[in-house]
């Protein structure tokens, strides 16, 4: 069964004079036990559908769907208190900086320690107190923090953000989630740092079995930890399909730009050369194109993409444009 | 190829809060020498606390080195003469749209360097910024609007103008093309290296993306802890890395695996 499954989800902006789509029509599932990358630019809509997922947005939002089911349970059908239990029960998330997150004005410790659920411990109230410290202890030792004692002392501050990052996962590991939201976990991260946050998260997918919805701006950088990926751009569903599928076969030209942009992904690329590129650059939100949102800056673009394209099925490889490059090939 | 910038011995340290008999020095760089022709792009690659912005930095002249000589066409540039040093070389930030004024419209923006360098009247320098802002694939309306209303790639370009607007032979880039999205990253990259190939800049490229190290520089920069680590042609660097922090550097953005 799906752990998430959402349909046509659109996400408006209540504005003055009239409403602005933001999130138009995107569709994604998520299964048990996978790693889905969530690539779009800034301003793809990306974060807003994670928050729409978490159920974070706040009354200038308004969220519509065709289905929105977490597990089988239709989320827009409950009541927001118990929406919030289904969720925080299940459902964590990490942010792009873990330093900023963080109380500066408390410790490590008990900051974790609010995280653990009262009810995962046993024993009577004098015991409590032992037992939550060594299940926070258990925590960072999962996270892969072996100095515990040091680390529950210190203030956010005074570590690096790599090891806040893990603190983060932590956190959000204390409620044992069958999903993880990762918000660009990784930005402004040294490589190195980097490496091992991913690392981390897929250890943690496979020991764990636990699926991780990672977002990302860069296709580049995720590729090699990811199962699938859904590329979104301006608010509208691009592609999704596995990993391999979308790196090596991509069929909407906004995919191929991305990867054939990336210096990283050619490596057979002569050094200095032009790279391949879309021009023109990304629409903000007041003046969006109708239609297919790329149209202004698509090499393919015809008459037909002033009407927003359907999605197409092949074979798991879900594609929405007109003119795909699925028949060139 | 003529020798643009040569750099000897340069180091930089810190002097640390102590006591008199208990001195301490912080040894941000050690010394170092490199030597940078027109044409050519010179990457440094490291990581935080390597050395590589405290090395701009002296490069560009916002500090003073301990020891060392930097010159430039074989003139020896001194430390805070800045007269001479900030005609010549130039910087781009990590965050361009925290270094524009947002008080100032684009056109005043790029006019304070020219007034301050040259002797130039009013009619030429509105014509040096409007060919530009043309240069980096902006439009000569732009003159007239204010920072905000550009987005993060624009702002990218009107700190790139700002840059080469008094016609310098090295350009630092800091970070610069880090905070970009994939798509109007490589326009950029495409816009300095057509500008490199017009004008003969050469280029101080400082990044942690080895995807772009590879692709855009000749030479190559390994700094870890304030020491050169491996520097040579870049190719060769990363064909095969010889010490095993490069390996390492390497390794973390798993290049082999998507070499496949």
């Amino acid at each position: 069964m799906n752990l998430l499954d959402i349909r046509n989800l659109s996400i408006e902006l209540v504005t003055g004079s009239e409403p602005i789509l933001a999130v138009d029509r995107v569709s994604l599932t998520m299964k048990e036990g996978e790693v889905r990358g969530l690539v779009g630019e800034s301003g793809s809509g990306k974060s807003l559908l994670a928050q729409a997922i978490i159920g974070v947005l706040d009354d200038k939002w308004k969220v519509h769907a065709d289905r929105f089911h977490w597990r089988g349970q239709d989320l827009l059908r409950l009541t927001p208190e118990e929406r919030k239990k289904v969720i925080t029960k299940d459902v964590a998330m990490i942010f792009q900086e873990p330093m900023a997150c963080l109380d500066p004005t408390t410790t490590i410790g008990s900051q974790l320690e609010e995280a653990i659920d009262e009810q995962l411990l046993s024993g009577n109230f004098w015991q409590r107190r032992k037992q939550r410290k060594k299940s926070i202890i258990r925590l960072l030792h999962k996270v892969g923090i072996k100095k515990h004692i040091e680390c529950i002392n210190s203030y956010p501050h005074q570590l690096t953000e790599a090891l806040c990052q893990r603190i983060m996962i932590a956190i959000a590991l204390a409620k044992k989630p069958l999903l993880l939201i990762a918000d660009e976990p990784t930005a402004a991260m040294e490589s190195t740092n980097q490496g091992q946050i991913f690392r981390l998260l897929s250890s943690l997918n496979q020991l764990k079995n636990m699926s991780i919805l990672l977002i990302s701006h860069d296709l580049e950088n995720i590729t090699h930890w990811t199962n699938t990926i859904t590329v979104m751009y301006s608010g509208q569903f691009v592609e999704a399909g596995t990993t391999s599928q979308i790196f090596n076969q991509p069929y909407h030209p906004y995919t191929k730009a991305l990867i054939d942009c990336s210096p990283k992904a050619n490596i057979h690329l002569p050094t200095k050369s032009r790279l391949m590129t879309l021009p023109g650059s990304i629409p903000i939100l007041q003046h969006l194109p109708i239609g297919c949102r790329l149209g202004p800056r698509c090499p393919r673009a015809q008459q037909e993409c002033v009407q927003a394209p359907k999605v197409t099925n092949h074979h798991g490889h879900q594609v929405s444009c007109h003119f795909s490059l699925k028949g060139s090939k | 190829m003529t020798t643009l910038l040569e750099v000897y011995d340069l180091s930089k340290s810190y002097k640390l809060k102590g006591h008199w008999y208990n001195r301490k020095v912080n040894n941000a760089l050690e010394p170092l020498s490199f030597v940078l022709q027109a044409h050519k792009t010179l990457a440094i690659v490291g990581e935080v606390g390597s050395g590589k912005s405290t090395l701009a930095k002296l490069l560009v002249g916002a500090e003073k080195p301990s020891t060392g000589k930097i010159k430039l066409n074989g003139q020896t540039l001194e430390a805070g003469n800045f007269k001479q040093r900030c005609q010549h070389i130039r910087m781009i930030f990590q965050d361009s749209g925290t270094t524009l004024n947002p008080s100032l419209t684009i056109q005043k923006l790029l006019d304070e360097p020219l007034k301050l360098n040259t002797d130039l009247n009013e009619q030429e320098r509105i014509h040096l910024i409007r060919n530009t802002l043309q240069k980096v694939g902006l439009l000569a309306d732009h003159m007239n609007f204010y920072p905000h209303m550009f987005s993060g790639g624009q702002k990218q370009r009107i700190s790139l103008a700002r840059a080469i607007i008094l016609q310098p032979q090295v350009i630092i880039l800091d970070e610069a093309l880090a905070s970009l999205d994939p798509s109007l990253r490589s326009q950029m990259i495409n816009l300095l290296l057509d500008l490199q190939q017009q004008m003969g800049l050469a280029f101080i490229l400082i990044s942690h993306n080895l995807g772009i190290v590879k692709h855009f520089s000749d030479d190559m920069m390994v700094l870890s802890g304030g020491k050169v680590v491996e520097y040579g042609k870049t190719h060769e660097l990363i064909k095969n890395p010889k010490h095993k922090y490069t390996q390492k550097l390497l390794m973390a953005q798993n290049f082999q695996l998507l070499s496949k």
